[in-house]
């Protein structure tokens, strides 16, 4: 399973989501779109957002910290 | 069973929760995530006891350690509805999970204020943005718009002239409210615009913002250009959830008894900025917090 995140360093829903994977043992990769316009960019054309954080889990976008959306697609049991 | 169950992870919630776990009551905080506004603060915090100066983030952060060092459960969830069984509360959450406790503590804070203009919902995420630390740095060298000119338009403000080429700053009244230090420091940076007296009327574009609309102080309508628009005009409690067990009010503040922070229903307590009160502080929020607790272990000792 490959998940990406999509967010700025001080944006506290995009802090909730990295806890929230990392307490579940999900490995994701973290993209920092202040600091790279080119993932920014990327971001903006799969999302058709410009807000942060956009989740993709396996080609899949998920936008803002939805944890029931993000818990299914990564087959997680509370 | 808990003893108690906090709705809300901002400073009102995690006092509660850390003065409760302190007591001894089995507690529950439910949060859909930490720090309330603080968290989204765009300017430094410098009137929080102990730290001269502090980043919103940061201070959060060590609330938040402070709290997760306590003998305590957290769930990260939306609280949909509470309602009273018996001599205990049932709190309902998103995903249709249904908690119970003895006592409750309501400190869900307060959201932003919509603009309720043509074209703002539609636009969210799309160019329409309630937090400038999370969705500011996207807007590098674009034209934005701040809608409101109290402090928290200013701050926001003063922490997009970092980023943005040109920031309009719209206030409805005729009068700039926000602090003089605040309308120095936007003043000095050579990239922001003042318009007074204007009066917001529809936000377009077509995938993203792409222009405003407002009617000026001769009741004129002007467009001006920009990619995003940061809505500062207040804040809402964040109490619908609560109905029937409270009484609010005109602007659906809870009402609580000052001395010990509980609502019109017994063991049933609100602390933070979603309860009445002229002044919205970190520092007020978290001393409800701390009263709400202290009231809740009274309560449940009594019981």
């Amino acid at each position: 399973m490959k998940v990406k995140v999509f967010s700025t360093s001080s944006c506290p829903y995009c802090v909730t989501l990295k806890e929230f994977l990392k307490e579940h043992n999900i490995e994701f990769e973290d993209i920092d779109v202040s600091q790279n316009k080119a993932a920014l960019d990327e971001m903006v054309e799969k999302s058709g957002q410009m807000g942060v954080p956009v989740i993709e889990i396996d080609g899949k976008i998920v936008i803002g910290f939805d944890k029931e959306k993000i818990s299914q697609l990564l087959n997680l049991k509370e | 069973m808990y003893d108690l169950i906090i709705i809300g992870g901002g400073p009102a919630g995690m006092t509660a929760g850390i003065y409760a776990s302190r007591l001894g009551l089995k507690t529950l905080l439910i949060t859909k995530s930490f720090g309330g506004q603080i968290a989204k603060k765009a300017v430094a915090i410098d009137n929080y006891p102990g730290f001269e100066s502090i980043s919103g983030i940061e201070l959060v952060q060590k609330m938040e350690k402070h709290l997760k060092a306590q003998k305590i459960d957290i769930k990260l969830g939306h609280v949909l509805n509470i309602k009273k069984k018996a001599s205990n509360f049932l709190v309902f959450t998103k995903g249709k999970k249904e908690y119970q406790a003895k006592s409750v503590i309501l400190a869900s804070g307060a959201d932003p204020r919509p603009l309720e203009v043509p074209g703002e919902k539609e636009f969210i995420g799309k160019g329409v943005s309630y937090c400038s630390v999370c969705d500011g740095p996207m807007f590098r060298n674009k034209v934005v718009a701040v809608i409101g000119g109290g402090n928290a338009g200013f701050e926001t403000a003063i922490f997009l002239t970092k980023l943005a080429k040109k920031i309009y700053i719209l206030e409805y009244a005729d009068k700039i409210k926000a602090d003089a230090i605040n309308q120095e420091l936007v003043a000095n940076s050579g990239k922001a615009e003042i318009i007074t007296k204007a009066a917001l009327k529809e936000i377009k574009g077509k995938k993203f913002v792409e222009s405003i609309v407002y009617e000026d102080k001769n009741k004129k309508e002007k467009i001006l250009k920009v990619q995003g628009v940061f809505v500062e005009v207040g804040y809402e409690p964040a109490t619908s959830y609560a109905k029937g067990l409270v009484n609010f009010n005109k602007r659906d503040e809870i009402k609580v008894e000052f001395e010990t922070c509980q609502t019109k229903t017994p063991g049933l307590f609100a602390a933070g900025d979603l309860n009445v009160g002229a002044v919205k502080q970190i520092v007020t929020a978290a001393g409800e917090g701390a009263k709400a607790a202290l009231a809740a272990y009274d309560y449940i000792n009594k019981s």
